[in-house]
């Protein structure tokens, strides 16, 4: 069965209507300076612009733009696998959460080493030193690098037992679901060693900064934000590039891709992993700046909402995915100060009529509306 | 439904009441006042006279054992005087004729019996043998783990007795127990071998731990014949315990599965016959178990004598309920999603958020509580260590019925005719004029109202919250992606495989490492086949 048939998103590159093909092209070439105003204008919007102007971001403000930022990170890095090669993972919380935990193990060996007193949860635990395997994860560079081959592994073994066996579509988005509620209830344990349901926290240095200090969490913000950007221009290249035209092809019609020779279980794995990577970079960031990483990282709810994000934004844009998130999320920090009853149902309200009306999300139809061929192959 | 037992219960009294005047007169007042007196005579024999006291209580007359009871009682609250010249009466305004029972003069020179500590123990033991006749179950029970523990004290020949009337296994074994552990401290080797028999005949981990400890103790080590008899009956124990606990796994695991069948048999059909995906579903077993909480409540406010029933009610209810709320769902959103499956399942997780959250305003999001119907309530051993719960049987039971409906619906009717025919072709199921989209929505409604139907299962065997579908859900999923899509045979088989295997491993290894290793276990039987176990032969 076609599980991607929709003959808009896969005319990308058809001729467009002179006018919003420019602003198109405009506001995705645009989207890279934006985001590095944005990085340049943390730092100086809390120290140079004076409280009482408007402009002024407070430390929370700060700390929230670099949260929202890792969360459009770890859309962009949905958008990469769904828009691009058709996997809709609903478990992209588990690389999310694989990064966000190493990250944490690192943090926990920095604040070990200042004050010499075990975490909590490993004193319950019965422990009486650090463990010796955690202590691999002492070095800021050491623990990115394995991260990266941890989760290169991970989503490599999945993929390639997944993708080489043809499961995909809705199959794989239920397996992935439930993968991600397994590997929820496994952390929820207190005896498999990461915390339990209290997660880890109690974080005190990154890198040799205090991770409380006021530079230290703007930097990390500017570090988001720049990742996003870096994270989108490589996405951009790829997606535009014979790489990620062909993993359209593979989207749209994966059996004729296989017949005309390619090996697309390989393509889609070298996406899949790709995605992962990023996600997993995502969840190190956003674990700092949160100061605390548990279970409900991995839950099922993140995982599916992340694809929310993406399909409200519009998927197969990259853009979409970023404002999508950024939207949402502010949206949702926003309104579950004000109205926490209302929140979930606003959700699910623009969600359905996204999903149902304007299939290509925000983007998507800003976009198709400025394509001129209307119809297409069915 | 009616309440059989009670039904049963009160045509036994009723009974009982006709008969046994006529049976046995009462104890003539001379009786009554001879026992008082050999009760009170100083140097008397307390102990055997409450013994008689007790023998009194378990005759089949109504109006001694009420006397009997609250002489006893007396004694226990120190309320009974033994008058000079032999006139007993119990203390209090007004003071009772011991023997009559009738308003007299209390001899206010007189103190009361005071009993010792001992006599303390023996009276507790006494009333707590009365006990054992008590037309209810939870004082028989109660009573019997009060004689259990003063099983020094017991009178053998009323507990025996009490062993044969006992209806309840649990308190039929614990007496036998308490019996055994009286022999067991025997000093004679036959009373001893005899009590170990006793004990092999009702195996459990109680009675398993009492003979273990036995075993250590130096006057059982010293005598060899004993002590074989001993090992010989933990050997025949084990035994019969671990039989019966594979079974009582089976048995939970069955159960397991008959809801897994309900929930997976509505998403199997959906997804053969429309490749859609419902996220939502959990939450019609959800809407289904609230139905059956508002039905409850409402036969509780309306029809209390029907109460019991409310659960027979709540079938159709709930079924109802959800297969409207299901088609209302394929007309509003789902139809709009055929050709793009991925997308169904944001939208109905939209709408799944959005329903758990309009329950939890309206109903409160903690657990609601049911009152079980009384015919549900308990159960039954079948084995030692293998006892069957009702609402268990009733679960699969339920589960059975509606499969074989199903089953039955979609083999024998021309809407499964018409169902099935869309699931294998559907274009030229369309082109030969078979109305598609109306099939598509009535089999979301089925799908949905088998949910709901899953819902009313396990509110008897399960809690209910608005969050209650999203994790059963999950292994719903499970149970067809093994199975193959709109495959009835296969949903059986996996979600056997998958209800057993659960309950297999969870009690070992915890319920995590059970749904740990059924994904990895789906995982690589998909590799081997990729479309599920019984993956239908469709033409695309």
């Amino acid at each position: 069965m076609n599980t991607f048939p929709d003959p808009r998103t896969s005319r990308r590159f058809t001729v467009s209507s002179s006018a919003t093909r420019w602003l198109g092209q405009t506001v995705e070439i645009g989207m890279v300076p934006v985001l590095v105003l944005v990085a340049l204008y943390l730092p100086f919007a809390y120290f140079v612009i004076p409280e009482s102007n408007a402009l002024h971001l407070s430390l929370f403000g700060i700390n929230l733009i670099g949260q929202i930022m890792c969360f459009a990170l770890l859309a962009l890095a949905l958008d990469l696998v769904w828009g691009y090669a058709g996997i809709l993972s609903l478990g992209h919380g588990i690389f999310f959460g694989i990064g966000g935990y190493l990250m944490a193990i690192y943090l926990l060996n920095g604040a070990y080493a200042e004050t010499h007193v075990l975490p909590d949860f490993l004193q319950y635990m019965g422990a009486s030193d650090f463990p010796a395997a955690w202590k691999i994860f002492s070095r800021l560079d050491v623990t990115i690098l394995l991260t990266m081959v941890v989760t290169t592994l991970v989503a490599g073994v999945f993929g390639f037992v997944t993708f080489r066996s043809r499961i995909n579509g809705v199959y794989l988005s239920i397996i992935t679901q439930a993968l991600t509620y397994a590997l929820m209830l496994l952390l929820f344990i207190n005896d498999v060693g990461f915390g339990g349901n209290n997660g880890m926290t109690g974080f005190t240095s990154l890198a040799g900064y205090k991770l409380a200090g006021v530079t230290t969490q703007i930097g990390l913000a500017v570090c988001s934000c720049l990742l996003l950007v870096a994270a989108y221009v490589g996405a951009r290249y790829l997606a535009r590039s014979s790489f990620g035209r062909a993993l359209i092809a593979v989207r749209d019609d994966e059996a004729r891709m296989r017949f005309l020779g390619y090996r697309t279980h390989t393509l889609k794995l070298f996406a899949w992993c790709l995605s992962a990577v990023l996600a997993a970079l995502a969840g190190m960031l956003y674990v700092p700046q949160v100061g605390i990483v548990n279970p409900t990282i991995v839950s099922p709810e993140l995982s599916v909402e992340i694809a929310v994000w993406v399909a409200i934004g519009g998927r197969g844009t990259l853009i979409g995915a970023i404002v999508g998130a950024i939207v949402v999320n502010g949206l949702k920090f926003w309104l579950t100060a004000q109205l926490p009853a209302v929140w979930p149902f606003i959700l699910a309200g623009v969600t359905l009529v996204i999903v149902v009306y304007f299939s290509n999300g925000v983007w998507g139809s800003f976009k198709a509306a400025g394509s001129e061929s209307k119809g297409g192959r069915q | 439904m009616i309440n059989f037992r009670q039904i049963f219960l009160t045509i036994a009294c009723l009974v009982l009441v006709w008969v046994t005047p006529a049976r046995a007169a009462p104890a003539a007042a001379a009786s009554r006042a001879a026992l008082l007196t050999s009760f009170c005579a100083t140097d008397g024999d307390k102990a055997a006279a409450l013994g008689q006291l007790v023998e009194v209580v378990v005759s089949p007359n109504a109006q001694d054992r009420a006397w009997a009871g609250r002489i006893v009682d007396a004694i226990r609250n120190g309320a009974l005087v033994c008058g000079t010249g032999g006139h007993v009466t119990i203390q209090g305004s007004p003071a009772l004729d011991a023997v009559s029972l009738q308003p007299s003069v209390a001899a206010t020179a007189d103190s009361p019996y005071v009993p010792s500590i001992v006599m303390m123990r023996k009276l507790a033991v006494a009333s707590a043998e009365m006990d054992l006749f008590a037309p209810q179950q939870d004082t028989r029970s109660a009573a019997a783990r009060q004689v259990d523990k003063f099983f020094a004290l017991l009178d053998p020949a009323i507990v025996a007795r009490a062993i044969k009337q006992e209806r309840d296994p649990d308190t039929a074994t614990v007496l036998t127990l308490a019996l055994a552990k009286r022999g067991l401290n025997s000093n004679v080797q036959a009373d001893r071998l005899a009590a170990i028999k006793a004990v092999a005949e009702v195996p459990s981990e109680t009675a398993r731990t009492a003979l273990a400890n036995f075993a250590t103790q130096d006057s059982v080590r010293s005598d060899p014949v004993v002590l074989a008899a001993v090992h010989r009956a933990i050997l025949r124990m084990d035994t019969w315990l671990s039989f019966g606990k594979v079974f009582s796994i089976l048995f939970s695991g069955l159960s397991y599965a008959g809801v897994l069948l309900l929930t997976a048999l509505g998403l199997s059909i959906v997804f053969g016959l429309m490749g859609v995906i419902n996220l939502a579903h959990g939450e019609f077993i959800m809407i289904g178990a609230y139905s059956t909480y508002l039905v409850e409540r409402l036969m509780q406010a309306h029809l209390p004598g029907l109460f019991d029933a409310y659960i027979f009610v709540a079938i159709p209810v709930a079924f109802v309920i959800c297969a409207v709320c299901g088609m209302l769902l394929e007309f509003f959103v789902i139809r709009f999603l055929y050709r793009r499956p991925l997308e169904t399942l944001l939208a109905t997780w939209a709408i799944s958020i959005a329903l758990i959250k309009l329950i939890q305003v309206l109903f409160g999001s903690q657990n609601v509580e049911f009152i079980t119907p009384g015919f549900l309530n308990g159960g039954m051993q079948v084995a030692p260590g293998f006892f069957v719960t009702f609402n268990r049987i009733f679960a699969i039971v339920l589960a059975l019925l509606i499969f074989a409906a199903t089953f039955a619906l979609i083999r024998f009717t021309k809407l499964g005719l018409l169902m099935r025919a869309t699931t294998q072709l559907r274009d030229t199921a369309r082109c030969l004029g078979v109305p598609a989209e109306r099939v598509d929505r009535i089999a979301f409604g089925l799908g949905a109202g088998l949910a709901g139907l899953a819902g009313v299962v396990l509110t008897q065997i399960a809690s209910v919250n608005p969050s209650m579908g999203t994790g059963f859900v999950v292994d719903s999923f499970m149970v067809v992606v093994l199975g193959g899509a709109g495959s009835l045979a296969g949903t059986v088989v996996s979600s056997l495989a998958l209800g057993e295997i659960n309950q297999f491993i969870e009690p070992f290894y915890g319920a995590v490492a059970a749904k740990v290793v059924v994904l990895l276990m789906i995982v690589l039987i998909i590799q081997k086949r990729p479309q599920g176990l019984f993956a239908l032969k469709t033409r695309v």
